[in-house]
């Protein structure tokens, strides 16, 4: 528990460690004043990210161009998914971009507290950073390939619209649902390492659940229902619907709003359940 | 004014439940079935009921031997670890030296790691950005701020990591071994550091091994053993307790007879241990004093020509002495079967002061055997004395060097202007 109190000298904190550790009020409180240590950890996962890369930031743009040229070679040309009138590797750009963004932040913030471990043991700071950091570092790699987005777009003949000033939310929205799996997947990882091999399994299980690759409408209608559980599913097809002004599905953005709301709670009580002996256990 | 104050503080690990390194899955997925035989699971308490009190500008030092709580101690205080019971007040902020350079990253400039390591250690960036040039300074790494401290030389990157913890400026500072990393220039650094830190009116938590630091540094400290505060008080007390229950140090140790002794079928350790003229057996060793090592040795075959050989090691694990019973009866000859004690004899006024460790070995020449080996086969405290029969006389300073004889001097002396 942490208190400012008043019969001392206006700085001097008062800390009580005991049992039952800090109340979520004072979490929050200690999670401003370690916003330095979050700036910081994201500029280093930036740097590091870069440092030594021929192509440097450009990999932004590849990571969702390189599966979108395979899809549209191999995908469309057997499947012949119908797009309506977008041509279909721009609707797969459309999908890779968040969804590329989503599995990197999950798949790196899934991996901080093992990969700190040492840290873990050795400093305080409030925990939940390191995932964040993470999260945060990704979040310029979705606006490197968004802006190529919409220069796609304009390319293929879409102009701007009042749509267009959602999709900063949206991208927020996808951080603060990948910062929640992200958490969960740090916080199991800690404890049994089997799940750093059952996450690339996850992500590549979670893409193809996702109407990333494929419209909604190819999945079979008596599965469509399941589609809604899939928070991601509501991300991207709001995000098609704001760039390419088609039509939105309001229940399936409905659902994925609630499942999201449930996902983050779930992880958010995961931490806080896991967070307390994080240094015995990780 | 009191800044630490800790009641009835508690600690149990569960041995094999959660605090193991790591669970499978296929452990988690058979729990149920587990469930019973983790219960019965051993609990080990690292700290049972621990009070004490620390004040402002106090320095007080945390002994014991390894594993006794100490780190445990100093873990809870800093809050990685959650205690099991008690609680603990802390006024002010900490600062936590537990590790000298967590959170460095090899492929970051030095100025990249100062910003992060600060942050980590809870500084924020106006206070950084002010600190830059002193942690720069301090360091002593001028040009090779913007190198990656990949680069750096071990001196160096030591260096700069204590710097940037050393200007943390808390209220409390938890320092925990720091001291056992880094050359001799380095650690009279730290314990400049330390000093001037307990001065400026903060409060200083000191754990080491060391008892010269914790005599210099430390006006109070608390002895723990086995998770127990069994003494507090001035240090020298306290200190004094530490080496009666054998400080950790062990100035004996004897091998059962057999196979299990260290050994071949040539040579066998019996025993080896720290006495005194008087033959009695010693943890701690005055530096005015001579002492010896003794090394029971029982011989099996007598074909081959035997080098009996001590060692004795400071706590930076340099070897500070080196010795063979040269000028006895049996050097460089065979021994016939039987059982030999021999005693090597340290003068008084050779050593330096800190924990040392001996090992013992058997050698042949022609072709080259071990016979065998066993380092820190015992341990013991050099300590300190002042005084004109000690080399270090009426000299109080810091001494690095890890021998310190008492020379002969001579002095000519020319008086100033004059001609003779």
């Amino acid at each position: 528990m942490i208190r400012e109190s008043s019969p001392q000298p206006p700085h001097t904190r008062v800390t009580v460690i005991d049992r039952s550790g800090i109340s979520p009020l004072q979490k929050i409180a200690e999670y401003r004043q370690y916003r330095t240590l979050f700036v910081f950890l994201t500029l280093r996962d930036i740097t590091l990210r870069y440092r030594q890369t021929l192509l440097g930031v450009l990999w932004a743009v590849l990571q969702p161009i390189l599966p979108m040229v395979i899809f549209t070679l191999v995908f469309a040309r057997v499947l012949r998914p119908e797009t309506g009138k977008v041509p279909y590797s721009l609707f797969a750009l459309s999908g890779l971009v968040p969804w590329t963004f989503f599995a990197n932040a999950i798949n790196t913030a899934g991996a901080t507290f093992a990969a700190n471990h040492n840290l873990l043991n050795k400093v305080y700071f409030p925990r939940a950073i390191l995932p964040a950091a993470a999260v945060a570092a990704c979040l310029v790699d979705l606006t490197v390939g968004g802006v190529f987005l919409l220069g796609m777009s304009l390319w293929q003949g879409y102009r701007p619209t009042v749509e267009w000033l959602w999709l900063p939310v949206i991208s927020l929205v996808t951080a603060g649902l990948a910062l929640a799996v992200g958490l969960a997947l740090a916080s199991l990882m800690a404890l049994y390492r089997d799940v750093k091999h059952v996450v690339p399994f996850l992500v590549q299980l979670w893409m193809f659940a996702t109407p990333v690759v494929y419209p909604i409408q190819l999945l079979p209608a008596r599965f469509r229902w399941a589609i809604n559980l899939n928070p991601m599913a509501g991300v991207v097809e709001v995000g098609r619907g704001c760039l390419f002004g088609t039509p939105l599905n309001w229940t399936l953005l409905g659902m994925s709003g609630l499942s999201a709301v449930l996902i983050s709670g779930a992880a958010a009580w995961l931490f806080h359940h896991l967070e307390t002996d994080l240094a015995e256990r990780v | 004014m009191k800044t630490v104050s800790v009641h009835g503080l508690t600690k149990e690990f569960r041995l094999g439940g959660h605090n193991h390194q790591y669970r499978t899955l296929r452990e988690w997925f058979s729990r149920g079935r587990r469930e019973p035989s983790t219960e019965s699971a051993g609990r080990f308490l690292a700290l049972q009921e621990v009070s004490f009190d620390a004040s402002s500008g106090e320095v007080l030092g945390i002994i014991g031997r390894n594993g006794a709580g100490k780190s445990t101690l100093l873990k809870i205080l800093a809050r990685i670890l959650r205690p099991s019971a008690g609680h603990v007040e802390l006024r002010g902020r900490v600062g936590s030296l537990l590790e000298v350079g967590s959170g460095f990253h090899g492929e970051l400039t030095g100025r990249e790691n100062i910003f992060l390591n600060a942050a980590i250690l809870g500084m924020r960036h106006g206070e950084i950005v002010r600190k830059l040039d002193e942690i720069v300074d301090f360091a002593g790494i001028g040009q090779y701020l913007d190198q990656p401290v990949k680069n750096y030389s071990t001196g160096m990157y030591m260096r700069l990591a204590f710097s940037v913890a050393a200007h943390i400026e808390p209220e409390i500072l938890l320092v925990d071994e720091v001291l056992a990393v880094g050359d001799a220039e380095f650690q009279k650094k730290c314990m400049q550091r330390i000093e001037q830190v307990g001065r400026d009116g903060q409060t200083v938590l000191f754990v080491s091994h060391n008892m010269q630091a914790v005599l210099r540094l430390c006006s109070r400290a608390l002895l723990i053993e086995q998770g127990k505060l069994v003494e507090q008080g001035p240090v020298h007390d306290v200190a004094a307790a530490y080496l009666r229950v054998g400080g950790g140090n062990r100035g004996e140790r004897r091998y059962p007879e057999g196979p299990y002794a260290p050994g071949d079928s040539v040579a066998r350790l019996r025993s080896v241990r720290v006495r005194s003229r008087d033959g009695e057996t010693l943890t701690a060793v005055e530096l005015s004093q001579e002492f010896g090592i003794e090394m029971e040795l029982e011989v099996e075959n007598p074909s081959l020509v035997l080098f009996p050989v001590l060692s004795i090691y400071n706590e930076w694990g340099t070897e500070v002495l080196w010795a063979t019973d040269v000028d006895t009866e049996w050097h460089g000859r065979q021994r016939p079967a039987g059982h030999f004690r021999m005693i090597a004899w340290v003068p008084a006024n050779f050593m330096t002061a800190g924990p040392m460790t001996v090992a013992a070995a058997v050698y042949s020449l022609a072709p080259r055997v071990e016979h065998f080996r066993e380092p820190d086969v015992v341990s013991f405290q050099a300590i300190e004395t002042y005084g004109n029969e000690t080399a270090r006389g009426k000299f109080t300073g810091y001494i690095g060097s890890a021998t310190r004889p008492k020379l002969e001097w001579s002095i000519d002396f020319d008086g100033a202007g004059q001609k003779s």
